[in-house]
Protein backbone atom coordinates (compact mmCIF):
# COMPACT_ATOMS: atom_id res chain seq x y z
CA UNK A 1 0.00 0.00 0.00
CA UNK A 2 1.00 3.43 -0.67
CA UNK A 3 1.97 5.60 1.42
CA UNK A 4 -0.01 8.22 0.27
CA UNK A 5 -3.33 6.14 1.39
CA UNK A 6 -1.72 4.90 4.50
CA UNK A 7 -1.38 8.19 5.74
CA UNK A 8 -5.64 9.17 5.96
CA UNK A 9 -5.94 5.42 7.38
CA UNK A 10 -3.20 5.93 10.57
CA UNK A 11 -5.42 9.41 10.91
CA UNK A 12 -8.15 8.05 11.45
CA UNK A 13 -6.70 4.93 13.13
CA UNK A 14 -5.28 7.67 15.91
CA UNK A 15 -8.93 9.64 16.07
CA UNK A 16 -10.15 6.41 16.79
CA UNK A 17 -8.00 5.84 19.71
CA UNK A 18 -7.99 9.18 20.95
CA UNK A 19 -12.25 9.12 20.80
CA UNK A 20 -12.28 5.68 22.47
CA UNK A 21 -9.96 6.95 25.07
CA UNK A 22 -12.03 9.68 25.91
CA UNK A 23 -14.87 7.78 26.60
CA UNK A 24 -13.07 5.01 28.47
CA UNK A 25 -11.27 7.60 30.83
CA UNK A 26 -14.90 9.88 30.98
CA UNK A 27 -16.77 6.55 32.16
CA UNK A 28 -13.87 5.70 34.75
CA UNK A 29 -13.31 8.99 36.53
CA UNK A 30 -14.19 8.80 40.21
CA UNK A 31 -15.11 11.25 42.94
CA UNK A 32 -15.24 10.48 46.63
CA UNK A 33 -15.06 13.09 49.14
CA UNK A 34 -12.46 10.68 51.33
CA UNK A 35 -9.19 9.57 50.92
CA UNK A 36 -7.92 5.91 51.06
CA UNK A 37 -4.72 5.36 53.40
CA UNK A 38 -3.27 2.07 53.49
CA UNK A 39 -6.61 0.83 53.73
CA UNK A 40 -8.61 3.05 55.54
CA UNK A 41 -10.99 6.11 54.69
CA UNK A 42 -10.68 9.59 56.06
CA UNK A 43 -11.90 12.52 54.86
CA UNK A 44 -9.30 15.73 54.37
CA UNK A 45 -10.28 17.01 57.97
CA UNK A 46 -9.32 14.20 59.66
CA UNK A 47 -6.13 13.85 57.86
CA UNK A 48 -5.42 17.30 58.81
CA UNK A 49 -6.38 16.80 62.30
CA UNK A 50 -4.05 14.02 62.45
CA UNK A 51 -0.41 15.43 61.08
CA UNK A 52 1.40 18.71 61.71
CA UNK A 53 1.17 21.17 59.18
CA UNK A 54 4.00 22.09 56.70
CA UNK A 55 4.50 25.06 53.85
CA UNK A 56 6.88 26.21 51.67
CA UNK A 57 7.99 28.86 49.31
CA UNK A 58 6.86 31.40 52.10
CA UNK A 59 3.73 30.01 52.91
CA UNK A 60 2.90 29.93 48.87
CA UNK A 61 1.99 26.05 49.41
CA UNK A 62 0.57 24.75 52.98
CA UNK A 63 -0.66 21.66 54.40
CA UNK A 64 0.28 18.80 56.62
CA UNK A 65 3.56 16.96 56.47
CA UNK A 66 3.53 14.04 54.19
CA UNK A 67 5.74 12.23 56.41
CA UNK A 68 4.00 13.11 59.72
CA UNK A 69 0.77 11.70 58.41
CA UNK A 70 2.51 8.36 57.74
CA UNK A 71 3.61 8.19 60.96
CA UNK A 72 0.77 9.28 62.81
CA UNK A 73 -1.80 6.51 60.56
CA UNK A 74 0.39 3.91 61.83
CA UNK A 75 2.89 2.78 59.15
CA UNK A 76 5.77 0.93 60.67
CA UNK A 77 9.18 0.80 59.05
CA UNK A 78 8.27 4.00 57.02
CA UNK A 79 11.65 4.28 55.30
CA UNK A 80 11.26 0.56 53.81
CA UNK A 81 8.46 1.42 52.37
CA UNK A 82 7.81 3.41 48.69
CA UNK A 83 4.08 5.07 48.76
CA UNK A 84 1.84 5.37 45.79
CA UNK A 85 -0.21 8.49 45.29
CA UNK A 86 -3.32 8.10 43.31
CA UNK A 87 -5.69 10.73 41.70
CA UNK A 88 -9.15 10.26 40.85
CA UNK A 89 -8.63 11.04 37.04
CA UNK A 90 -6.22 8.39 37.43
CA UNK A 91 -2.75 9.73 37.37
CA UNK A 92 -0.17 8.23 39.75
CA UNK A 93 3.64 8.62 41.30
CA UNK A 94 5.29 6.70 43.76
CA UNK A 95 8.06 8.14 45.75
CA UNK A 96 10.19 7.24 48.74
CA UNK A 97 10.31 7.93 52.35
CA UNK A 98 12.75 10.70 51.68
CA UNK A 99 10.41 12.01 49.50
CA UNK A 100 7.62 12.29 51.67
CA UNK A 101 9.58 14.17 54.25
CA UNK A 102 10.14 17.32 51.53
CA UNK A 103 6.50 16.68 50.69
CA UNK A 104 3.01 18.23 51.94
CA UNK A 105 -0.36 17.45 51.21
CA UNK A 106 -2.60 20.33 50.80
CA UNK A 107 -6.87 20.83 51.67
CA UNK A 108 -7.46 20.58 47.87
CA UNK A 109 -5.60 17.16 48.54
CA UNK A 110 -2.90 17.57 46.17
CA UNK A 111 0.51 16.68 46.80
CA UNK A 112 3.81 18.89 46.69
CA UNK A 113 7.09 18.11 46.95
CA UNK A 114 10.16 20.68 47.31
CA UNK A 115 12.62 18.13 46.49
CA UNK A 116 11.05 16.77 43.25
CA UNK A 117 9.60 18.59 39.96
CA UNK A 118 5.77 19.82 39.44
CA UNK A 119 4.80 16.12 37.56
CA UNK A 120 4.91 14.68 41.15
CA UNK A 121 2.12 17.12 41.86
CA UNK A 122 -0.61 14.74 41.83
CA UNK A 123 -3.97 16.56 41.86
CA UNK A 124 -7.44 15.53 43.82
CA UNK A 125 -5.78 12.50 45.50
CA UNK A 126 -8.09 9.65 46.35
CA UNK A 127 -5.45 6.90 47.37
CA UNK A 128 -2.05 6.81 49.01
CA UNK A 129 -0.89 2.86 48.88
CA UNK A 130 1.81 1.91 50.97
CA UNK A 131 3.87 -0.62 49.25
CA UNK B 1 29.95 21.70 5.42
CA UNK B 2 26.16 22.66 6.78
CA UNK B 3 25.46 26.25 5.77
CA UNK B 4 24.99 28.89 8.00
CA UNK B 5 21.34 29.59 6.68
CA UNK B 6 20.08 25.96 7.86
CA UNK B 7 21.89 26.68 11.34
CA UNK B 8 20.32 29.98 11.56
CA UNK B 9 16.92 28.50 10.60
CA UNK B 10 17.21 26.00 13.43
CA UNK B 11 18.16 28.78 16.11
CA UNK B 12 15.08 31.46 14.69
CA UNK B 13 12.44 28.23 14.25
CA UNK B 14 13.44 27.01 17.77
CA UNK B 15 13.84 30.55 19.37
CA UNK B 16 10.06 31.41 18.46
CA UNK B 17 8.90 27.63 19.42
CA UNK B 18 10.08 28.24 22.73
CA UNK B 19 8.86 31.84 23.28
CA UNK B 20 5.68 30.87 22.32
CA UNK B 21 6.02 27.97 24.66
CA UNK B 22 7.10 30.19 27.46
CA UNK B 23 4.80 33.19 27.00
CA UNK B 24 1.84 31.83 25.21
CA UNK B 25 1.57 28.81 27.11
CA UNK B 26 1.92 30.42 30.60
CA UNK B 27 -0.85 32.79 29.64
CA UNK B 28 -3.04 29.33 28.25
CA UNK B 29 -2.03 27.78 31.79
CA UNK B 30 -3.32 30.74 34.03
CA UNK B 31 -6.61 30.55 32.16
CA UNK B 32 -6.94 26.49 32.71
CA UNK B 33 -7.22 26.00 28.87
CA UNK B 34 -5.40 22.67 28.06
CA UNK B 35 -1.83 24.07 27.17
CA UNK B 36 -0.09 21.13 26.28
CA UNK B 37 -2.22 19.76 23.41
CA UNK B 38 -2.66 23.63 22.08
CA UNK B 39 1.10 24.50 21.86
CA UNK B 40 1.95 20.77 20.65
CA UNK B 41 -1.22 21.20 18.04
CA UNK B 42 -0.86 24.83 16.62
CA UNK B 43 2.74 26.03 17.92
CA UNK B 44 5.22 23.35 17.56
CA UNK B 45 3.18 21.37 14.69
CA UNK B 46 2.84 24.86 12.81
CA UNK B 47 6.50 25.80 13.13
CA UNK B 48 8.09 22.33 12.31
CA UNK B 49 5.99 22.12 9.53
CA UNK B 50 6.57 25.19 8.04
CA UNK B 51 10.53 24.81 8.90
CA UNK B 52 10.64 21.16 7.25
CA UNK B 53 8.81 22.10 4.20
CA UNK B 54 11.25 25.14 3.53
CA UNK B 55 14.49 23.70 4.05
CA UNK B 56 13.64 20.20 3.69
CA UNK B 57 16.55 18.84 5.64
CA UNK B 58 15.94 15.34 7.88
CA UNK B 59 17.53 16.23 11.65
CA UNK B 60 16.33 20.32 11.36
CA UNK B 61 13.27 19.48 13.46
CA UNK B 62 15.56 17.63 16.38
CA UNK B 63 17.64 20.66 16.65
CA UNK B 64 14.46 23.48 16.72
CA UNK B 65 13.17 20.85 19.27
CA UNK B 66 16.64 21.09 21.12
CA UNK B 67 16.54 24.91 21.07
CA UNK B 68 13.38 26.00 21.93
CA UNK B 69 13.50 23.24 25.30
CA UNK B 70 16.58 25.17 25.99
CA UNK B 71 14.71 28.37 26.26
CA UNK B 72 12.21 26.56 27.98
CA UNK B 73 14.41 25.24 30.87
CA UNK B 74 14.86 29.10 30.99
CA UNK B 75 11.78 29.79 32.23
CA UNK B 76 11.04 27.84 34.83
CA UNK B 77 7.22 29.46 35.12
CA UNK B 78 3.93 28.06 34.24
CA UNK B 79 3.51 24.28 34.90
CA UNK B 80 6.90 21.94 35.53
CA UNK B 81 9.95 22.89 33.47
CA UNK B 82 11.71 20.42 33.54
CA UNK B 83 8.93 18.25 32.01
CA UNK B 84 8.34 20.88 28.96
CA UNK B 85 11.69 20.61 28.26
CA UNK B 86 12.32 17.25 27.77
CA UNK B 87 8.47 17.34 26.11
CA UNK B 88 10.02 19.84 23.44
CA UNK B 89 12.96 18.29 22.97
CA UNK B 90 11.34 14.68 22.41
CA UNK B 91 8.64 16.16 20.40
CA UNK B 92 11.13 17.47 17.85
CA UNK B 93 12.71 14.20 17.79
CA UNK B 94 9.63 12.71 16.78
CA UNK B 95 8.76 15.28 13.76
CA UNK B 96 11.80 14.63 12.57
CA UNK B 97 11.37 10.92 12.91
CA UNK B 98 7.35 10.75 11.02
CA UNK B 99 8.38 13.40 8.26
CA UNK B 100 11.47 11.01 7.83
CA UNK B 101 9.65 7.74 8.22
CA UNK B 102 6.54 8.82 6.08
CA UNK B 103 9.08 10.07 3.00
CA UNK B 104 7.23 13.38 3.54
CA UNK B 105 10.29 15.65 2.20
CA UNK B 106 10.24 13.64 -1.63
CA UNK B 107 6.46 15.54 -2.48
CA UNK B 108 6.54 19.30 -3.05
CA UNK B 109 2.37 18.99 -3.07
CA UNK B 110 -0.23 16.74 -0.97
CA UNK B 111 -3.77 16.69 -1.40
CA UNK B 112 -5.72 18.53 1.32
CA UNK B 113 -7.02 14.89 2.67
CA UNK B 114 -2.95 13.83 2.87
CA UNK B 115 -2.05 17.37 4.49
CA UNK B 116 -4.84 16.75 7.09
CA UNK B 117 -3.56 13.16 7.32
CA UNK B 118 -0.44 14.43 8.36
CA UNK B 119 -1.65 16.90 10.68
CA UNK B 120 -3.45 14.48 12.58
CA UNK B 121 -0.62 11.70 12.51
CA UNK B 122 2.36 14.27 13.40
CA UNK B 123 0.25 16.25 15.90
CA UNK B 124 -0.88 12.97 17.43
CA UNK B 125 1.84 10.85 17.97
CA UNK B 126 3.99 13.86 18.56
CA UNK B 127 2.24 15.17 21.80
CA UNK B 128 1.15 11.63 22.78
CA UNK B 129 4.84 10.23 22.17
CA UNK B 130 6.43 13.60 23.90
CA UNK B 131 3.96 13.13 26.93
CA UNK B 132 5.35 9.46 27.39
CA UNK B 133 8.70 10.15 26.81
CA UNK B 134 8.53 13.23 29.46
CA UNK B 135 6.79 10.89 32.04
CA UNK B 136 9.50 8.20 31.58
CA UNK B 137 12.47 11.02 31.84
CA UNK B 138 10.90 13.65 34.68
CA UNK B 139 11.53 10.82 37.40
CA UNK B 140 14.49 9.29 36.03
CA UNK B 141 16.38 12.37 36.55
CA UNK B 142 14.65 13.28 40.12
CA UNK B 143 15.13 11.20 43.30
CA UNK B 144 11.79 9.70 43.43
CA UNK B 145 12.69 7.28 40.59
CA UNK B 146 10.78 5.52 37.72
CA UNK B 147 8.02 3.20 38.25
CA UNK B 148 6.44 1.78 34.93
CA UNK B 149 3.06 0.77 36.94
CA UNK B 150 2.79 4.36 37.35
CA UNK B 151 3.00 5.45 33.53
CA UNK B 152 0.68 1.97 32.80
CA UNK B 153 -2.28 3.30 34.65
CA UNK B 154 -2.12 6.43 33.15
CA UNK B 155 -1.75 5.29 29.49
CA UNK B 156 -5.55 5.88 29.06
CA UNK B 157 -5.69 9.63 29.52
CA UNK B 158 -2.46 10.24 27.64
CA UNK B 159 -4.51 8.65 24.51
CA UNK B 160 -7.04 10.91 25.55
CA UNK B 161 -5.57 13.90 25.89
CA UNK B 162 -3.78 13.79 22.34
CA UNK B 163 -7.30 14.20 21.02
CA UNK B 164 -7.54 18.09 20.92
CA UNK B 165 -4.40 18.14 19.52
CA UNK B 166 -4.48 15.98 16.58
CA UNK B 167 -7.61 17.98 16.07
CA UNK B 168 -5.76 21.26 15.73
CA UNK B 169 -3.62 19.31 13.51
CA UNK B 170 -6.25 18.81 10.88
CA UNK B 171 -6.12 22.63 10.57
CA UNK B 172 -2.93 23.49 11.28
CA UNK B 173 -0.92 21.49 8.54
CA UNK B 174 -2.90 22.17 5.65
CA UNK B 175 -2.63 26.68 6.84
CA UNK B 176 0.98 26.01 6.52
CA UNK B 177 1.11 24.74 3.35
CA UNK B 178 -1.59 27.82 2.23
CA UNK B 179 0.76 30.04 4.07
CA UNK B 180 3.66 28.12 1.66
CA UNK B 181 1.68 28.64 -1.64
CA UNK B 182 1.26 32.47 -1.22
CA UNK B 183 5.35 32.37 -2.05
CA UNK B 184 6.55 34.97 0.83
CA UNK B 185 10.20 34.90 0.53
CA UNK B 186 12.73 36.97 2.76
CA UNK B 187 15.25 38.70 0.40
CA UNK B 188 19.33 37.19 1.10
CA UNK B 189 20.88 40.03 2.61
CA UNK B 190 17.86 40.60 4.66
CA UNK B 191 17.84 37.01 6.18
CA UNK B 192 20.60 36.82 8.41
CA UNK B 193 19.42 40.25 10.23
CA UNK B 194 16.10 39.00 10.24
CA UNK B 195 17.09 35.91 11.55
CA UNK B 196 19.51 37.04 14.37
CA UNK B 197 17.45 39.91 15.85
CA UNK B 198 14.02 37.33 15.89
CA UNK B 199 16.02 35.35 17.76
CA UNK B 200 17.59 37.35 19.73
CA UNK B 201 14.37 38.86 20.83
CA UNK B 202 13.09 35.53 21.81
CA UNK B 203 16.08 35.30 24.28
CA UNK B 204 16.08 38.48 25.97
CA UNK B 205 12.74 38.72 26.31
CA UNK B 206 11.74 35.37 28.01
CA UNK B 207 15.32 35.93 30.16
CA UNK B 208 13.93 39.28 31.16
CA UNK B 209 10.81 37.82 31.94
CA UNK B 210 12.22 35.45 34.45
CA UNK B 211 14.45 38.02 36.20
CA UNK B 212 11.46 40.56 36.24
CA UNK B 213 9.56 37.59 37.67
CA UNK B 214 12.12 36.42 40.48
CA UNK B 215 12.87 40.05 41.09
CA UNK B 216 9.02 40.33 42.35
Amino acid sequence: MGKDRLLPILALIFLFIASSSSLYVYATQTTTDTLLLNGQHYTIDQLFSLAKPRAFNDSQYTGIALDDLMLKTGIGNPEQHTYTLKGADGYEKTVTWENLKNGLLTKDRESIFSDLPKAFRVKDIVIIEVN
Amino acid sequence: MINRKFILGIIVFGSLWGFAECIIGSLLRDVNLPAGAIMTGVFAIGLMTLSRTTFRQPGMQTGIGLVAGALRFFNPFGGCFICSAIAIMAEGLLFDLIWTGFSLDQKTTHTLTIQTSIGVTSAYLVYVGGYIITQILTPVFSSAGFYLENLIVFIPQILASGLLAALLGVATVPAVFALKNAHITIQDRLYYPITIGVSAFCWVFVILNTILIIGV
